[in-house]
């Protein structure tokens, strides 16, 4: 692993980077020598049928899973060996949105703050700010043991923005969100990927991929089995029926 | 339909117990191996204690007795009041109830295959103790096997079990009341009722006293006992145990069976009363702890800022000021964990006073010696329970949620060492309490008090120092993020061996401070010159013990917090 990372090439340090990535769970390959660089302001889309490996990339990413072997850069920093500098430039929405039950909303991105050291002041505003943009203020004073799924969805994203995170790793998010919620999801990821954020969004659904990423990956059996941009795409589709879901049925085929 | 439940709920139960990778195979095979060491420890100690209390400090036999007849009744209100707090959350906050009361299944069949899930999920350890303190304390009196198994069966898991459907049926009664008058006014009445009940018992059965008359008309103490039990105590089901034992122990049969059979068929009664209750109103019950639950609910007040509120200023770095508050809130808005910290610190309160009220006239040097080592042990004890309780599960606890920690830029040591210190922050306060005051009685011989009291102080430190670090490194060990419970999580299988390995701890501790205690008090009885340095190699001992097995928690705790998650 020490080789691999050694081995890995300089770049732009705003962006993910994955290097010859393996994780074993015992016999089983998770994931399979994934390589894969998302560079400054992109919106990659991460597809793939359930077991994929989707979401063990994403932990791994995200220091959550340590890989069996390859490297892991995020924003320049190894995640393995400078977790914290890794960390503190990165914002993760997991795919289930845990949150302190006994702490109210409010209290949840206070103590994420604090994790992030932001200042008290500049908290405040930023917290303030988050609760009206994700239109959150009736209920987050409540404990958050009392919330929908939807609700739960967007105090962690509120909390994943909290400290203007270079980069962004979301796991399904729009699980839970109802339509209104999900069109402030989305308009919010384009605007950070817009402003020079690199996003990696895990998600089943394949229009929200085909509508925000800019470029698409798709994982089977822990290999990346497909990378290509929005554009190019649009002529995958034309080889089948028209439908992104062809193209997926395809290139995941057992 | 509950045999089909219970068969799968075997087979779920089975697929996670088996688990043939090698770690879990080592795993299991280390568990087993401490679970042999505790049960022949429990063996050796109740024999050798029968031995002793029998034949060296010739305490009779009714008084022994009256002994596990109080032991008794401290297990059966802790079985009982564990039931009532655990019940709760398996019988009206379960996911598997949820799930089962949208199918076809009976109120009373769910009631059923929760109730016998909770009763022996935290009943195991306590069934394994009683077994083998049963066969040391058989083995002395020579028993047959199969009066092992009878006592076993017939005795002691009938008076457990006595006391898991008494509390499940306070804990429907609680349900009702709290849909009428409020859950908080339920609890603190049935707390006040509680205590009511364990003063009258202590009153008119209280150690203090015992030791006292003990000191008074030693050694002729048994004859004196035998006809001065209070009547109150014919009622109570420790007492039917007690007085079933203490026949048996006298090889008269005939006499124990009667008391045998009431106690199985005041279980027998008490059991089919819970089921004729639960079936009327389990469902009713539930609902209403929905109720209650929603009656919780409130928006908390912005306008008001108090000093632990997330918002104010703190002198503490930010990550140390937020991880303290989180733990702070979690703690005290959830019931289960403040009311019991409230009955064990008020268990701690009676045990201490007590304890420093207890005048030792009498100049027995191995009576005065065995009770400082019996409150000695008994103060590790409760340190121990405490920090099985409280720190044990502070990992675990994080639950699911523990990706918010783990993807922050906070590392996995700054997240253990918070915790450890708001555990020894909790914990060593109680644990000088207990070793002050459990010195208070000896302390009436000037020329050497201050010498157990700095002692007791010294150990009372470390012990609290090592009860911590390996509590909450082994927590993080065999932390179930899944678990939400904090009492299911310190009683489960992880928890129980930690425990075990605490007490062998305690055990050491207590062989540590046995040569110096010792000459201590042949000083004040035999006027033997006391050499101080026993007192001093004894704390490097307990230090050097100590620091190590802090150490192996810390190291443990720090590499389960950097596990996958």
């Amino acid at each position: 692993m020490e080789e691999t990372n050694r081995s890995l090439p300089k770049t732009d340090p705003l962006m993910i980077q994955i290097q010859d990535v393996t994780k074993k769970f015992g016999s089983f390959t998770a994931v399979d020598k994934l390589s894969l660089i998302i560079p400054k302001g992109e919106f990659f889309g991460f597809l793939g049928p359930n077991g994929a490996g989707k979401t063990t990339t994403i932990k791994m990413i995200v220091g959550l899973f340590a890989p069996t072997s390859g490297g892991i850069r995020v924003n320049g920093w190894d995640i393995v060996k400078q977790p914290m500098e890794a960390k503190q430039s990165l914002a993760y929405v997991p795919d289930v949105p845990f949150l302190y039950e006994k702490l109210t909303g409010r209290e949840f991105l206070y103590f994420i703050g604090g994790l992030f050291k932001i200042p008290k002041p500049v908290l405040k505003n930023r917290i303030d700010e988050l609760i009206d943009h994700f239109e959150i203020g009736s209920w987050v004073d409540r404990r958050t043991e009392d919330y929908s799924q939807g609700m739960k969805q967007r105090t962690t994203i509120a909390a994943a923005l909290l400290h203007t995170p270079q980069s962004i790793i979301i796991d399904e998010p729009m699980i839970g969100l109802d339509p209104r919620s999900a069109k402030i999801v989305r308009e919010t990821l384009r605007e950070q990927s817009q402003s020079g954020v690199s996003i990696l969004m895990s998600t089943h659904s394949l229009p929200v991929a085909e509508e925000l990423c800019d470029r698409i990956g798709i994982i089977n059996e822990g290999k990346l089995v497909f990378c290509d941009t929005r554009e190019q795409l649009q002529r995958d589709k034309l080889r089948y029926d028209g439908k992104f879901e062809s193209v997926f049925l395809e290139v995941t085929k057992q | 339909m509950f045999f089909h439940l219970f068969y799968y709920k075997l087979i779920s139960f089975l697929k996670t117990a088996v688990d043939k990778r090698a770690v879990s195979v080592v795993r299991a095979l280390a568990s087993f191996l401490v679970f042999l060491g505790f049960a022949y420890s429990a063996y050796t100690f109740a024999f050798a204690a029968t031995r002793f209390l029998l034949e060296h400090t010739r305490t009779g036999l009714y008084l022994y007795h009256t002994f596990i007849s109080m032991l008794l009744f401290v297990l059966f209100i802790a079985v009982n009041l564990g039931n009532i707090i655990v019940s709760y959350s398996t019988l009206y906050r379960s996911s598997e109830v949820n799930f089962l009361l949208t199918k076809p299944v009976s109120f009373t069949t769910i009631f059923a295959l929760k109730f016998f899930d909770n009763f022996f999920y935290s009943s195991t350890t306590l069934f394994v103790v009683a077994f083998m303190a049963l066969y040391g304390y058989g083995s002395y009196f020579g028993y047959p096997w199969y009066l092992f198994a009878g006592i076993m069966l017939f005795v002691l898991i009938p008076f457990m079990f006595l006391s898991a459907c008494l509390a499940v049926l306070v804990l429907m009664a609680i349900m009702k009341l709290a849909g009428k008058i409020g859950f908080r006014k339920v609890m603190a009445g049935l707390f006040a009722l509680y205590f009511f009940f364990i003063y009258l018992f202590f009153d008119s059965s209280n150690p203090v006293t015992l030791v006292e008359k003990i000191n008074r008309y030693y050694p002729n103490v048994d004859a004196y006992f035998l006809h001065t039990a209070p009547g109150i105590l014919e009622y109570l089901p420790n007492h039917w145990v007690a007085q079933c034992l203490f026949y048996v122990a006298r090889g008269d049969v005939v006499h124990a069976l009667p008391y045998a059979g009431f106690l199985l068929a005041v279980t027998i009664a008490a059991f089919s009363i819970l089921i004729y209750v639960a079936d009327r109103y389990y469902y009713r019950s539930w609902l209403v702890s929905l109720e209650v639950q929603s009656a919780t609910r409130k928006i908390y007040d912005q306008a008001h800022r108090h000093f632990m509120d997330f918002r104010s200023r703190s002198i503490f770095p930010s990550q140390i000021e937020v991880m303290i508050k989180k733990e702070f809130f979690s703690f005290i808005r959830e019931a289960s964990q403040w009311i019991h910290l409230v009955v064990m610190i008020i268990l701690t309160g009676l045990f201490a006073v007590s304890v420093s009220n207890i005048n030792l006239n009498l100049h027995v040097m191995d009576v005065q010696m065995l009770t400082y080592l019996v409150m000695f042990v008994f103060g590790g004890f409760m340190v121990s329970s405490l920090a099985l309780r409280f720190v044990f599960p502070m990992i675990g606890l994080e639950g699911q949620t523990f990706w918010a920690l783990r993807s922050s830029p906070m590392n996995g040591r700054k997240i253990f060492l918070i915790k450890f210190l708001l555990g020894f922050a909790l914990i060593l306060p109680i644990a000088e309490y207990i070793a002050i005051a459990s010195n208070i009685p000896f302390m009436s011989l000037p020329a050497l008090r201050p010498l157990l009291l700095w002692s007791g102080v010294f150990t009372a430190f470390w012990m609290s120092l090592t009860m911590v670090a390996f509590n909450l490194g082994f927590g993080g060990f065999f932390a179930n993020y899944l678990e939400r419970n904090p009492i299911r999580a310190a009683s489960s299988q992880g928890a129980t061996l930690t425990f075990l390995a605490t007490l062998l701890y305690l055990i050491a501790v207590v062989t540590s401070i046995l040569i110096p205690v010792s000459a201590y008090f042949e000083t004040l009885f035999r006027f033997k010159l006391l050499d101080r340095n026993l007192f001093l190699i004894a704390g490097v001992l307990i230090a050097v013990l100590s620091s190590f097995l802090s150490f192996i928690g810390f190291l443990i705790g720090h590499r389960s917090i950097r596990r996958d998650f």
